[in-house]
């Protein structure tokens, strides 16, 4: 099994191709082995009594912010579908979607950094020192976001930055409606963009199978349900977070 | 005159090997203990070789050695070479691997780590002039017969690329007459622009080569269109002296150009043989022909051109970009102007030329080399020069066409002779010009008729060269031609004006030809169409000799004296008394016994060394007739011919169709009917070929040929080219050949290109595409009205 | 880098059954090549630009060979049927002219001795830098080489590219699409069939296959249709040569007319694509029209109508109009 795949370049040169597509099946597979030890662990561990959803609504997420969510998740599906079936062997004229899609996440998440930077508390995803304690102190509760939040956020947003950034120089190396394609990169440098497209194409595939497993976990679903009504109830508030931290509005 | 053999035709003895297919070229020789080279060619364009690790492939079974440059006969740059460490093209070779067979070699290839730095690069010569233009070479991207560097200022290439005078400095300049006071005098002043493609050679039979060692002797098999004239030049490349190398190269599957001497590939397996201690076969790959076998001198240029109002052509201002390849090259420009000097006789004229040096395939002299690229651009201006005045396309050039008193070249040198208002006057009355003519422009749904005329010229003959014949004590001429035998039969042809002095017969005279082993003499390059007239010539002195030395044994046997005697049917006879005769047999018996100069124990002072070999390798078996030609010459010898064409274009699909093509020749007596009908239509297929068909193409960015193998490169094929084409000779003989005779191989192609030039543009009213060749595309791009993909004045594009 | 000419070692199978050879391409998968008439395959085998380990050459499987009538009135052309054979067969030449008129201007004579209707339909691109062996998009790699600011790309395609601007080069295609022929692809799964026009593969469906062939699979016959049986039809094969050379442009077409107006048209053009390009705005503006030339005058343009240009390859478009013009013409 290879980890990166090589080619020669017009004149015959060792040249980097990209990432090696045996590795999708390394990551398939660890994503899937680290779900199943969760959910064994998770099993056998003396689950708390779950928050009653009743009561008052806090809100936890701004409808625009629900929109902004969804729309980069169906983006982020569309392009990992987009950009791996045909790697697998399912044939379709895929890549006009996988770009189009690909303008999107980016038009969302130009949205979702300028409205988090001045429309939002930039503080709320920020990890500081208390974070650390969380998961050794029961008694410590997250603000609006728990530790493990914040590190899947970050993490994403790495990863979204790193395969939109080498997305859209990619992009510039094809026909569109817009503009014909440039020679600006030699091979080699092209082989690197296709190597860090393809690695965090990767490292995106596992994070998302990872957020979809502890979205359906039914601990966390009341999240889930957050990312779609907005709100959180009283209850599910101080169950899991310190309102010294974090204290929402009532929902509308 | 009447002849026993000229103008008569005969059956050249390598007929029955190429038609029953016993005719043994380089590759089908084989010998014990053979292994098989195979070559490492460039990717890159233009590189240094940083390092060959070739020790895994060294390791492997059957595998048997590598040669490198540092191997090989070193040169100078931009002088070929055989294998190199500053590769300048893709596809120039850097070393080369031996094994048991070729697939153990190929496979040995894949496992040689090579490591390569690139180096600036350039495809198009005036991309290398821009002002920071990469140069070809290290050592600059000119070749005025020295390297240097030249660029012109952003100025210079914008004026040039669109046409107008141009202003870039050239290296080379010639003229004559008063080029102002031509224009002056012009009622017409046409200019144009042009370009022409550099094609490959496409030499059907690929150089392939065989090398074995013997008793200190180099034995090379090989494809060349000369055999005497490659020896020394050869020996020289393979280091050793004239004496020890064997050459053989009985049959040439074609050179046209490529392959007049000793080039690099033939080398190559001498050395290697040497190296390894065992025969060494070097098979050409077609892709490898396409990099090794070189291609034709490509033109970028521009053209004025003045009229009188009665049509003569009063200047002439020629200015032409040369694309030379990546080594030397050189010399079409010159020669472009030198076929215009002779063909339209202008009053003045200036040649200005830049010779650069660009990363693609290696040039060298193609059919024509540099007239025919100008006949292409040059004609069709005739025949707008000639729209513009109102005159007849014929009668233009019939005004201006060179008789035995036109003058050539910058030093407006004279002609052995010249007629070719008799060619244009034949032609035009064979063709039905008048009623022909009228044809022009005529629909038929959505094809279009075009007639067309063109001319072609090519200096056509040398002097100076050796003649060897031996007549033996059974009777029989053996008849030593040391001319190669490059597909025009004239290596036999040429000797029959010795079988016509000696008034033989044919069947009892023996061509040895096509190997150093064959005793062969001294023999200009079979190039420059100038073979029929200098060995013609050659062959005539040395059968003079040897019926000079028959007159002397004759007298010595037989009383009296030399003048005393004459010869027919093979015997000397006394004038007087006819039955006082030796035949040609008892004549050599006697040589033989007589020895000193009869039988070739010694032998004229001013004979080359390759032929005084010969004697001494014949000396005692015959009288021997050796002589070298002096006789006089007076002038440039040309070689002219004109085609006569009519073609349906169809504007839809831009195809175009020869419907019929005559051509005529006007190169003195014809010496061999069927070797000038095959000149003749050849030519015509070649030059139909570059005017329509022929593409070179390389990708500016990487270097890449695009054309590496026939279907790319697209030579005309039999349903390309008329089923019938006729054609005609002048025959009116040159006072400066023995029997008459000139060559004519090179303009036949010349004429053709020139005339499907003209017709094309005939056929669109008079546009000038003004570049060769005239693709489909071209035509349905101007038909259409979308203007051209390609760049102005972009080469090797198309 | 070399110009290699000889063969590579690799292993040769020479079934005798359909079953066989879908077996052994089974088996061999990416590793192995279907070896038809061999007029593509020993050149990319011989340059080393392909490297498969093993060969499965169909030539001794009897029921690939030969042309027979269906039931329905229609034909089947064996796959291993050679070019000549197709176009001298007095049934196709009296059923189905256009595919005869094809198969007639494929190469040489010789290629077309050789050469087979299975293979020509599924013959790689001759995109002179994919043939090169390089390592483009079509080969696996990251780049197309003929689509750049400075590709030489004449011979390219105008309509349909997607990161790759390879055309397809069969001259059969175009009239096995005109004709709505079917093609039968058998493999160890078992027997289907797909339509011609979808069978062939653009390259923003699969950038390295130019039909739906995958491996393993074994295109056994071609089926011609009755119904477009004894239509009118036009084929023309614009290339720089009239003997072995690759269309610049081609088009296929078959008509249906009653009364002097066409009920029905298909019309193809090759070369101008990846796969052959129905002309569909074409075939709609004709029906019910006279077929002749005010009617080529009418539809012509809409045969180039979207095309996009490369550096050298703009004569395509006008170049296809005219064919449309000399189609309906005819």
């Amino acid at each position: 099994m290879d980890i990166v795949e090589f080619r020669e370049d017009v004149w015959g040169r060792e040249v980097l191709l990209g990432v090696s597509w045996d590795l999708l099946w390394v990551v398939l597979t660890l994503s899937a082995v680290a779900i199943m030890v969760h959910i064994v662990v998770m099993t056998f561990l003396k689950s708390p009594p779950r928050p009653s959803a009743a009561g008052l609504h806090m809100e936890r997420h701004a409808a625009v912010d629900r929109g902004f969510h969804w729309i980069m998740a169906v983006s982020v599906f569309v392009l990992l579908f987009t950009g791996v079936l045909p790697v697998v062997g399912v044939d379709f004229s895929w890549l006009t979607i996988h770009w189009v899609a690909g303008l999107i996440l980016t038009a969302a998440v130009v949205f979702h950094t300028l409205r988090a930077l001045f429309w939002q508390k930039p503080r709320e995803m920020w990890v500081g020192a208390d974070d650390f304690r969380e998961p050794f102190d029961a008694g410590t509760k997250p603000g609006k976001y728990s530790l493990a939040q914040k590190g899947m956020h970050h993490a994403m947003t790495a990863l979204v930055l790193l395969v939109i950034g080498t997305g859209l120089v990619l992009f510039a190396m094809i026909d569109t409606p817009w503009w014909n394609r440039s020679n600006a990169l030699d091979e080699s440098t092209l082989g690197w963009i296709f190597l860090l497209h393809g690695a965090s194409t990767l490292g995106l595939i596992g994070l998302v199978a990872l957020h979809v497993y502890f979205a359906l976990r039914p601990e966390k679903r009341f999240y889930t349900r957050s990312m779609i009504s907005g709100w959180i109830s009283e209850d599910e508030l101080r169950a899991n977070h310190d309102p010294a931290r974090w204290s929402p509005e009532r929902s509308a | 005159m009447s002849y026993l053999h000229i103008g008569k035709n005969f059956t050249p003895p390598d007929i029955h090997g190429k038609v029953t297919g016993k005719a043994r070229y380089a590759e089908d020789y084989s010998v014990d203990g053979m292994v098989y080279a195979r070559l490492y060619t460039s990717p890159m364009p233009h590189a240094r070789v940083v390092e060959i690790d070739a020790d895994e492939a060294l390791a492997m079974e059957g595998v048997f050695g590598i040669l490198t440059a540092e191997d090989v006969y070193p040169t100078e740059a931009p002088a070929p070479t055989l294998l190199t460490n500053e590769p300048v093209y893709v596809g120039d070779p850097i070393f080369a691997i031996a094994a048991i067979d070729e697939k153990t070699a190929e496979d040995a290839l894949k496992k040689v780590r090579v490591k390569l730095e690139p180096l600036p690069f350039s495809v198009d010569p005036v991309t290398s002039l821009k002002p920071d233009g990469p140069s070809a070479r290290l050592e600059g991207n000119i070749y005025p017969r020295e390297m240097r560097s030249l660029h012109w200022s952003a100025e210079d290439v914008e004026r040039f690329v669109t046409g107008r005078e141009p202003t870039g400095p050239a290296p080379s300049e010639w003229s004559y007459g008063d080029l102002e006071a031509g224009f002056d005098n012009a009622a017409l002043i046409l200019e144009e622009s042009f370009v022409t493609t550099g094609y490959a050679h496409m030499s059907m039979e690929p150089r392939s080569v065989l090398s074995y060692w013997q008793n200190g002797r180099c034995h090379v098999h090989g494809s060349t269109q000369s055999q005497s004239f490659v020896v020394p030049f050869l020996a020289r490349m393979l280091g050793i002296e004239q004496k020890d190398l064997v050459f053989v190269a009985e049959y040439c599957g074609g050179g046209f150009g490529s392959k007049i001497s000793a080039y690099p590939v033939l080398a190559i397996p001498g050395y290697f043989s040497k190296k390894l201690g065992r025969p060494v076969m070097l098979r050409i790959t077609r892709e490898e022909e396409y990099y090794v076998g070189s291609a034709r001198v490509g033109f970028q240029g521009w053209i004025k051109a003045g009229f009188t109002r009665e049509g003569r052509v009063s200047a002439v201002d020629l200015y032409i970009v040369q694309d030379l390849g990546s080594q030397q090259a050189g010399g079409d420009a010159s020669s472009a102007g030198g076929a215009i000097s002779i063909l339209y006789q202008p009053d003045a004229m200036r040649l200005r030329d830049v010779p650069v040096l660009t990363n693609t395939t290696p040039r060298g002299p193609q059919r024509g080399p540099g007239q025919n690229q100008i006949a292409a651009i040059f004609e069709p201006m005739m025949d707008k020069a000639a729209r513009e005045l109102g005159l007849d396309p014929v009668a233009i050039r019939r005004l201006n066409a060179p008789d035995s008193s036109a003058t050539l070249n910058a030093n407006q040198g004279p002609v052995t002779s010249a007629y070719m208002k008799e060619a244009l006057d034949r032609g035009a009355e064979l063709f039905g010009w008048s009623e022909r003519i009228k044809k022009s422009g005529q629909r038929n749904g959505s094809k279009v008729t075009g007639i067309g005329v063109g001319q072609g010229y090519h200096s056509a003959g040398a002097n100076g060269f050796d003649g060897l014949v031996r007549i033996t004590p059974d009777g029989r001429i053996h008849l030593h031609s040391g001319v190669g035998n490059l597909g025009t039969y004239s290596y036999a042809a040429t000797t029959r004006a010795a079988a016509e002095a000696l008034k033989c017969n044919w069947e009892n005279c023996i061509v040895h030809h096509g190997s150093t082993e064959e005793n062969l003499p001294w023999s200009s390059y079979q190039a420059g169409s100038n073979t029929t007239f200098t060995h013609t010539r050659a062959n005539y002195v040395a059968a003079e000799d040897a019926i000079r030395k028959m007159k002397l044994i004759a007298a010595q046997v037989l009383g009296g004296t030399p003048d005393q005697y004459d010869i027919a049917d093979e015997r000397v006879f006394d004038i007087g008394n006819a039955a006082r005769s030796l035949t040609y047999g008892e004549v050599a018996a006697k040589a033989v016994e007589l020895g000193g100069e009869f039988s070739g124990e010694t032998w004229p002072e001013d004979i080359h060394e390759v032929t005084q070999r010969a004697v001494q390798g014949i000396a005692g078996t015959g009288l021997i007739g050796v002589a070298k030609d002096n006789l006089p010459v007076r002038g440039t010898v040309p070689g002219l011919t004109v085609g006569f064409i009519e073609i349906e274009l169809d504007l839809e699909t831009g195809k175009h169709e020869i419907v019929d093509f005559l051509a005529v020749a006007e190169c003195g007596t014809v010496l061999h009917p069927l070797g000038l009908a095959g000149q003749l239509r050849g030519g015509a297929v070649w030059g139909f070929g570059m005017a329509g068909l022929e593409r070179h193409v390389y990708d500016p960015q990487n270097g890449l040929p695009a054309n590496v193998g026939y279907y790319q490169t697209r030579p005309p094929t039999y349903l390309d080219i008329p089923a019938h084409m006729e054609w005609s000779a002048v025959d009116i003989a040159d006072p400066d050949n023995p029997v008459g005779s000139r060559g004519v191989g090179e303009p036949a192609m010349g004429s053709a290109t020139a005339a499907l030039m003209c017709a094309l543009s005939d056929a669109l009213g008079g546009h000038l595409f003004n570049r060769t060749p005239v693709t489909p595309d071209v035509v349905v791009n101007h038909v259409s009205g979308q203007g051209q993909s390609h760049g102005p004045l972009a080469t090797n594009t198309f | 880098m070399s110009a290699y000419d000889v063969m590579p070692d690799m292993e040769l199978f020479q079934p005798v059954t359909v079953e066989d050879a879908a077996a052994l391409a089974e088996r061999l998968g990416s590793r192995g090549w279907v070896l038809a008439g061999g007029q593509d395959t020993y050149g990319w085998l011989k340059d080393r630009a392909k490297h498969p380990k093993a060969m499965v050459d169909l030539s001794s499987i009897d029921v690939l060979n030969g042309i027979e009538e269906t039931d329905g009135g229609g034909v089947k052309i064996g796959a291993m049927t050679t070019l000549r054979e197709v176009s001298r067969d007095q049934l196709i030449r009296a059923r189905y002219g256009l595919l005869a008129a094809a198969a007639a201007r494929v190469a040489s004579p010789q290629i077309r001795n050789q050469g087979t209707l299975g293979g020509n339909v599924s013959q790689d691109t001759r995109c002179w830098y994919y043939r090169r062996g390089l390592s483009c998009y079509r080969a696996g790699g990251n780049i197309c080489y003929a689509d750049s600011p400075e590709g030489m790309n004449r011979e390219h395609a105008i309509f349909g590219a997607s990161r790759c601007v390879a055309v397809s080069p069969s001259d059969t295609a175009t009239a096995l699409v005109a004709l709505d022929a079917t093609m039968v692809i058998q493999n160890t799964r078992g027997v289907h069939r797909v339509a011609a026009g979808d069978f062939f593969v653009g390259p923003a469906v699969n950038i390295t296959r130019m039909t739906v062939l995958r491996p393993g699979d074994i295109l056994t016959a071609i089926e011609l249709p009755a119904d477009w049986a004894h239509a009118e039809y036009y084929f023309e094969k614009v290339a720089d040569r009239n003997v072995w050379d690759f269309a610049l442009v081609s088009i296929a077409a078959a008509f249906r007319t009653e009364n002097g107006t066409i009920r029905d048209a298909r019309l193809v053009c090759g070369a101008v694509s990846c796969v052959p390009r129905r002309l569909t705005s074409v075939e709609r503006a004709v029906i019910g029209k006279p077929r002749n030339d005010s009617t080529g005058e009418a539809v012509a343009a809409l045969a180039s109508e979207g095309a996009r240009p490369l550096n050298y390859n703009h004569f395509k478009a006008p170049l296809m109009d005219n064919l449309v013009r000399r189609a309906l013409r005819a």
